[in-house]
C-alpha cells in the first residue's frame, strides 16, 4: 500500500490537449473517485498512472517511488477494466495467477493466493472455468480477483460496473467498498456515475475538459459545489438554476425567483451583479414555507417514494446553462423532488415552498461559486 | 407453418444443389480415377465402374515417386507458410496497433503487392533466383509463394487483430508482461483461429501453385512438386488420365485432412467471454 502523488500531469496529442495541468496527492489507503463525462480525461488519467499512455509532462509518484518513466508491469499497481479483459484461452484460476506468474512467485504460492482471493469473492467454485462460461457478474468478480491476488501498492479501476445491470451495480458497489475497507489498499476508481461516485468515494475529484473542477469529499462536494458545472453534475435530478440580478434589500441582498423577493444570505455589496441562483430539487418541499410559490406541474413522475414535479420557470429566471454537468433538461423547466408525497400531490396545481439559507450563488459570468 | 415448409424446403433444395455443384467434380475425378480406360470416354456416361480399379492408388505410386513431390510439396508449403507467417503476424500486429506516420499508406502499399498477378511477377523473380543461384532450388519456391501469401495474410491478420480488444494487451502489460511478451502470451493465443484460417490460407495457395513451380524447378526433377509432377504424366500422344486422376486425389488428400483437422479452429469463437 501506498500514496500517489500526481504532479503536474499534461497529455496533449499534438494540438489536442486533454489533460491539463493534473496535480493530486492520494493518501495511503484512500479511495478516490475521478468522475466526468465522456472525454473529461478521467480514463486517459488513470492510464497515465496505470503506464498504459505516457504523460506529456509532469510527474508520477507510487510510494514515494518516481515510476514515471516505468514500463505498467514495474509500477506494482493493478487494474481492473471496463470489458474485464480476461484472458479468454486460460482458466479463472490461471488468469488470476498471471501476474504471480509474470512475477516468478512459485506455483505453490500462486495456488495459495488464487485460492484466497477466489474465497473472498465466492468464486472459488469457478476456478477451473474458463471466462467465456462466466456470467457478467463472475466475470467482474474474477476481474477482481486477478488485481487483488498480486496485493499491489494500488488498484486503478476503469468504470468496473458499467457493463452490470442495474441491480448487480448496486450490489457490486458495496462489495467494492467493503473490500477496500477490508484490504486497505489504495484505490483510484473512474466512473462517469456520479452515484457511484458519491457512495464509495473518500474523495472525488471531478474533471471537465481536461481540468480539475473540485477535488472535495462527497458531502463538501454537495454541499458546496466550486461551480455550477459541479452544481449540476453532482447530485440526481441535477440541481435548479435560475438567473437573477442581486438587487439591495432590508438588511441583506435579494433576488426576485417566481415573481417574489427572496432574502439572501450574501454580502450587499453584490448589487447589480447578474447571478446563477441554484436550488436543489430535494430542497423544494410542498406546502408552505419561507418562500412559497404556487404552480401547476408541466409533468409529474412518480417513483413511489419519491415524485418528480417539473415545473415551468418564468421567463425572466430562465438561464442558458441549465445543461451544465451533462444533465439534458430544458432551460424553462425546473424539477421539485418531494419525498414521501401524499398520494394527491402532483394532480392539479401545488404550492411548494423553499428555505433560501438552501440556495447556491454562482457568478453569472465566471459560473463560480460565490 | 406452410410458410415455413416451403422455406424450408427451397434452403434445402438449394443447398443440395449447391453441394451437388461443389462435390461433382470430385466425384467425377475420383470415378475417372478407378474406370478402367476404356471405360473413361463412353457415351451415355457411365457413373459408377463395373469392375473398379482400386489399384490405381499404389499403381500410381509405385510407378512415379509420388510420395516424394508430396513431400516437396509440404516442405515448399510449410517453409513460404512459416516464412510468411512470421512476417505477417509481426506487420499484422504493427499495423493494428501502433499508429505511425505513413502506416496506413504502408499497409495499402503491401495491399497492392497482392493486385499485382502472379504471372507478372515470374520474370524480375526468375531474374533475382538466378542471380542468387537459387533456381533448382525449393528455396525458390518458398520465397516466391512468401511474396504471393505475405500481403494477403497481413491483411487478413491485421483485420483479426483489430477485433481484439486492445484491454486484454494493457491488463498482460499491467500484469508484468513486455509489448511483446502481451502478444506471445496473450494475443497470440486468442488468435488461434485466426492465425489457422490465414496459416492455411497460404499453404493452399503453396500447394497449389504451378506457375513458379514451372518456372523455376523444371530442370531439377528431384526437386518437384506434386503440381509440376502430375504435370509430367500427360503424354505427348498418349495420356492415361486415369493414372493422371488418381495421382490428383493423393495430392488433394493432405489439404483435405488439414481442413478436417482445423476445422475446429476456423470456425473461431475462442474470444468469446474476453469481454462483456
Amino acid at each position: 500500500m501506498a500514496g500517489i502523488h500526481i504532479e503536474h500531469v499534461t497529455k496533449s496529442y499534438g494540438q489536442l490537449t486533454v489533460l491539463k495541468d493534473f496535480s493530486l496527492d492520494i493518501a495511503d489507503g484512500e479511495f478516490v473517485v475521478f468522475v466526468g463525462p465522456s472525454g473529461c480525461g478521467k480514463s486517459t488519467m488513470l492510464k497515465i498512472l496505470a503506464g498504459l499512455e505516457e504523460a506529456t509532462s509532469g510527474t508520477i509518484r507510487i510510494g514515494g517511488r518516481d515510476v514515471t518513466d516505468l514500463a505498467p508491469g514495474d509500477r506494482d499497481i493493478a487494474m481492473v477494466f471496463q470489458n474485464y479483459a480476461l484472458y479468454p484461452h486460460l482458466t479463472v484460476r490461471k488468469n488470476m495467477g498471471f501476474g504471480l506468474k509474470m512475477r516468478g512467485t512459485d506455483s505453490a504460492e500462486i495456488d495459495r493466493r488464487v485460492t484466497e482471493a477466489a474465497k473472498i469473492l465466492g468464486v472459488d467454485h469457478l476456478l477451473d472455468r474458463r471466462p467465456k462460461a462466466l456470467s457478467g457478474g463472475q466475470r467482474q468478480r474474477v476481474a477482481l480477483g486477478r488485481a487483488i491476488v498480486r496485493e499491489p501498492q494500488a488498484f486503478l479501476m476503469d468504470e468496473p460496473l458499467s457493463n452490470l445491470d442495474a441491480k448487480l451495480r448496486v450490489h457490486t458497489r458495496a462489495e467494492i467498498s467493503a473490500l477496500h475497507k477490508r484490504l486497505g489498499v489504495t484505490t483510484i476508481y473512474v466512473t462517469h456515475d456520479q452515484i457511484e461516485a458519491m457512495t464509495m468515494a473518500d474523495r472525488i475529484v471531478i474533471m471537465r475538459d481536461g481540468i480539475i473542477q473540485q477535488i472535495a469529499n462527497p458531502d463538501t462536494m454537495f454541499r458546496k459545489p466550486a461551480n455550477l458545472f459541479v452544481a449540476g453534475f453532482i447530485g440526481s435530478p441535477g440541481m435548479n438554476f435560475f438567473k437573477a440580478t442581486v438587487a439591495p434589500g432590508q438588511g441583506s441582498a435579494m433576488v426576485r425567483l417566481f415573481g417574489q423577493n427572496v432574502p439572501l444570505q450574501a454580502p450587499t455589496g453584490l448589487s447589480g451583479r447578474e447571478v446563477v441562483v441554484g436550488l436543489r430539487p430535494e430542497h423544494i418541499v410542498a406546502g408552505e414555507g419561507p418562500v412559497t410559490f404556487a404552480v401547476t406541474p408541466r409533468l409529474v413522475e412518480s417513483l413511489g417514494s419519491e415524485k418528480y414535479i417539473y415545473v415551468d420557470v418564468p421567463p425572466e429566471n430562465r438561464v442558458e446553462v441549465a445543461h451544465t454537468g451533462g444533465d439534458d433538461r430544458r432551460a424553462d423547466t425546473i424539477i421539485a423532488r418531494l419525498i414521501n408525497p401524499e398520494e394527491r400531490a402532483g394532480s392539479g396545481p401545488l404550492t411548494l415552498s423553499f428555505d433560501p439559507a438552501r440556495l447556491h450563488l454562482f457568478d453569472a459570468q465566471t459560473h463560480i461559486a460565490i | 407453418m406452410k410458410r415455413s415448409l416451403l422455406h424450408s424446403t427451397f434452403l434445402y433444395v438449394a443447398v443440395i444443389l449447391v453441394c451437388a455443384l461443389l462435390v461433382f467434380p470430385i466425384y467425377w475425378l475420383f470415378i475417372t480415377a478407378i474406370s478402367p480406360p476404356d471405360q473413361l470416354r463412353v457415351l451415355p456416361p457411365r457413373f459408377w465402374p463395373e469392375i473398379p480399379r482400386w489399384n490405381v492408388f499404389g499403381d500410381v505410386m509405385s510407378d512415379r515417386p509420388i510420395l516424394l513431390w508430396l513431400g516437396n510439396s509440404a516442405l515448399a508449403a510449410l517453409g513460404s507458410v512459416l516464412l510468411s507467417m512470421t512476417v505477417s503476424v509481426l506487420a499484422g500486429y504493427s499495423l493494428s496497433r501502433f499508429r505511425v506516420r505513413g502506416g496506413q499508406s504502408l499497409g495499402l502499399f503491401i495491399l497492392t503487392a497482392k493486385m499485382l498477378p502472379a504471372t507478372l511477377l515470374v520474370i524480375p523473380l526468375f531474374g533475382i533466383f538466378r542471380t542468387l543461384d537459387l533456381i533448382g532450388s525449393l528455396w525458390s519456391i518458398v520465397l516466391a509463394h512468401a511474396t504471393l501469401i505475405i500481403p494477403f495474410t497481413t491483411w487478413m491478420l491485421k483485420g483479426y487483430f483489430d477485433t481484439i480488444p486492445r484491454e486484454l494487451e494493457q491488463a498482460a502489460m499491467v500484469d508484468g508482461c513486455s509489448p511483446l511478451g502481451a502478444m506471445v502470451r496473450v494475443i497470440l493465443p486468442v488468435s488461434a483461429p485466426g492465425l489457422a484460417a490465414t496459416a492455411l490460407y497460404g499453404f493452399v495457395l503453396s500447394w497449389s501453385d504451378y506457375a513458379y513451380a514451372r518456372t523455376f524447378l523444371t530442370n531439377a526433377q528431384t526437386n518437384w512438386t506434386a503440381n509440376l509432377g502430375i504435370t509430367t504424366m500427360k503424354g505427348e500422344y498418349i495420356s492415361n488420365w486415369g493414372d493422371i486422376s488418381a495421382a490428383s486425389i493423393l495430392v488433394a488428400l493432405p489439404v483435405l485432412l488439414i481442413y478436417l483437422f482445423l476445422e475446429r479452429y476456423l470456425v473461431g469463437g475462442l474470444t468469446a467471454g474476453a469481454e462483456k
